[in-house]
């Protein structure tokens, strides 16, 4: 192989993590704005859907196509529930952040056993989806199932911006995030558009974690790793900024691929972290100059 | 003292009851390791206390704080000789000095980021202790750790671990207890309640923050080395992700901002995770559950669910008093 070619297989290989840091971020940051929350358990939700997308195209040998949209719809499910009836009676309750921080990563924690408990504590292998073998990219060879994540990515990263900014739906999501008080007075209804919100993020993290089924094999702590660092991507980029979000998770997908390809594939996520912390230090606001600091 | 004995009687029965009790557990070996046990955990969910029960600052990542306690003491013994109850300080005082470190970012930031800021910490020694092989022995972990040495007092047994384990817990929690009741734990409570009239009275938040964090660092790391001194042996899974879930849920189930509280939350999960070891796969399910059944049930855990039952037991009976004294005065004036 050429050196030629191994830069683009490292490319293409960095745009595919990258991508999927890049949504994980906007799904961090759309739960931001919305509500202001934290979900700790974002990357478990990538994870189930996973899993849940493999019980459909696998154990129920359903069409790749409606699998997909299925893991989406029972994922929404999943995230609007947690939402509307755990978070919201929490918040009631008068729970300060710091307890609805907590009540996500007990879920996290509840989503990674009972995955092992239902599915399987050991990694599951994901069916290929293409007959085809690898495909030929300026002479890099590359798993069409790698480039379906790309494009799943892509698509939901795209098919969300427009949802946000052309949809009614969209802007009345937008205006509670601004102005709670305002948004109902002029009759949105809040407290769905907050479930809707987290709906949205779950369903398009369960999407990208069955893409990355295929590539990476389905287990309980998969999520876990790929969701802290979609969070260091938002952060970098300014969070609660959707753009901020995009642009950090294809930094963060460039490095950790290069790093590892030319440096250290033992110390790639420490150096990611190291990242993180170095940039919480130094500029918390991100690129974008989002209010992180109070 | 007379009165706080009588005030206490109590309490202190129970206290001498317990000790009585545990000491003559201790016998065995096993109850030995597991009481000793306790006494680590019960001293890491105090720590975890000043900074998040009284300073508000969450964190999910004191299981790299404890890592760094035990590998540094450990280390420091084996490979440069120093005597263990030395190590077992500077493996303390290092933990601080860390723990102060990494509040200096983490100070100035709110809640959502300072959580996911600990947690990347937690990664990052995670992954060291995993990955520098040379160092830290990578997943085998470091083996043969001698026994803790007080003062020519060899804790070569579980029995002895248990014992000289409990009276450093009641020397953290007297130290908390001071810091708690003094200018600093008041400027503490002041920054969780409300950071802006914090800083409106003169109090330097950030540095009171800073000090929150290499108070609760300092125990944690302390506790890191306990283990590895009782223990002899340490591995990177004992320091992982959900370890620093588990210190949190034990502070909660326990009850945040008492004395009691955190030592009772550690003894409770602990003997849980003992009791219940064949259910070992729903290990992380049972966490959760009580970490859930706190959040939304009794927030202020076992310590606010004994307070409100005495209040409403006090209450009952102070109406029944009352009813009777009206009934006895209807009864006079018949």
């Amino acid at each position: 192989m050429t050196t030629e070619s191994t830069i683009i297989r490292l490319v293409i290989g960095a745009l595919m993590i990258g991508s999927v840091y890049a949504v994980m971020g906007m799904s961090y940051s759309l739960i931001y704005k919305a509500t202001g929350l934290m979900n700790l358990a974002q990357g478990d939700f990538l994870m189930l859907g996973a899993f849940v997308g493999l019980t459909f195209y696998k154990t129920l040998g359903l069409n790749i196509v409606l699998s997909f949209i299925l893991t989406f719809i029972v994922m929404f499910a999943l995230g609007y529930v947690v939402q509307r009836y755990l978070i919201t009676s929490l918040l009631n309750k008068g729970a300060s952040f710091s307890f609805i921080i907590l009540c996500t990563s007990a879920l996290s924690l509840a989503f990674q056993n009972g995955s092992q408990i239902i599915w399987s504590p050991y990694t599951l292998p994901f069916p290929a989806i293409f007959d085809t073998g690898a495909v030929d990219i300026f002479g890099a060879k590359v798993a069409p199932e790698n480039l379906l994540v790309l494009f799943i990515a892509a698509f939901g990263a795209i098919g969300l911006f427009l949802f946000i900014n052309k949809t009614k739906l969209g802007t009345a999501m937008r205006a509670s995030a601004l102005d709670q008080t305002a948004a109902s007075s002029v009759g949105i209804n809040v407290q769905l558009t907050k479930g809707i919100t987290w709906g949205l993020s779950a369903g398009l993290a369960g999407v990208v974690g069955m893409a990355l089924g295929p590539v990476y094999g389905v287990y309980s702590t998969m999520g876990a790793m790929i969701a802290q660092k979609a969070f260091a991507g938002a952060v970098t980029g300014g969070y609660g900024n959707i753009y901020g979000a995009v642009i950090g998770g294809l930094f963060y997908g460039f490095m950790e691929t290069f790093v590892s390809a030319y440096l250290t594939t033992t110390y790639k996520d420490a150096i990611t972290f190291a990242m993180l912390i170095i940039i919480l230090a130094i500029s918390p606001t991100g690129l974008f100059k989002e209010k992180v600091i109070e | 003292m007379k009165a706080f004995i009588s005030k206490n009687k109590w309490t202190l029965l129970l206290l001498i009851a317990a000790t009585a009790l545990m000491l003559v557990l201790a016998q065995k070996t096993y109850y030995a390791l597991i009481i000793a046990l306790f006494g680590i955990y019960a001293i890491v969910a105090t720590s975890l206390d000043v900074l998040f029960g009284y300073t508000g600052q969450i964190s999910l990542g004191h299981a790299g704080l404890f890592a760094i306690g035990a590998y540094s003491s450990a280390l420091l013994t084996i490979k440069f000789g120093v005597p263990s109850l030395l190590s077992l300080v500077l493996g303390s005082a290092i933990t601080a000095l860390i723990g102060a470190l990494i509040a200096i970012p983490a100070s100035k930031l709110v809640k959502h980021f300072l959580s996911l800021l600990m947690i990347a910490f937690g990664q990052i020694i995670y992954l060291i202790i995993n990955s520098w092989t040379e160092v830290t022995g990578g997943s085998l972990g470091i083996m043969n750790i001698p026994y803790l040495n007080v003062f020519g007092f060899e804790v070569n047994s579980n029995l002895k671990g248990a014992i000289v384990i409990w009276v450093i817990l009641a020397i953290v929690l007297l130290v908390k207890h001071r810091i708690i009741r003094s200018r600093v734990g008041n400027a503490f409570i002041a920054i969780r309640e409300n950071t802006v009239a914090a800083r409106g009275l003169g109090i330097d938040v950030q540095k009171y923050k800073v000090l929150a964090f290499a108070v609760s660092a300092a125990m944690t790391g302390l506790a890191g080395g306990l283990y590895a001194f009782l223990r002899g042996f340490i591995s990177p899974e004992t320091f992982n992700g959900t370890q620093s879930v588990l210190f949190m849920t034990m502070l909660l189930f326990g009850g945040i901002t008492t004395l009691a509280g955190p030592v009772i939350g550690a003894i409770v999960l602990l003997l849980f995770k003992e009791v219940f070891q064949t259910f070992s796969t729903y290990q992380g399910l049972i966490y959760a559950l009580f970490m859930l059944l706190v959040l939304f049930f009794f927030p202020n855990g076992i310590i606010g669910l004994y307070k409100s039952g005495k209040t409403a037991v006090m209450k009952l009976l102070s109406k029944r008093a009352e009813a009777t004294r009206n009934g006895g005065a209807e009864n006079a004036e018949n």
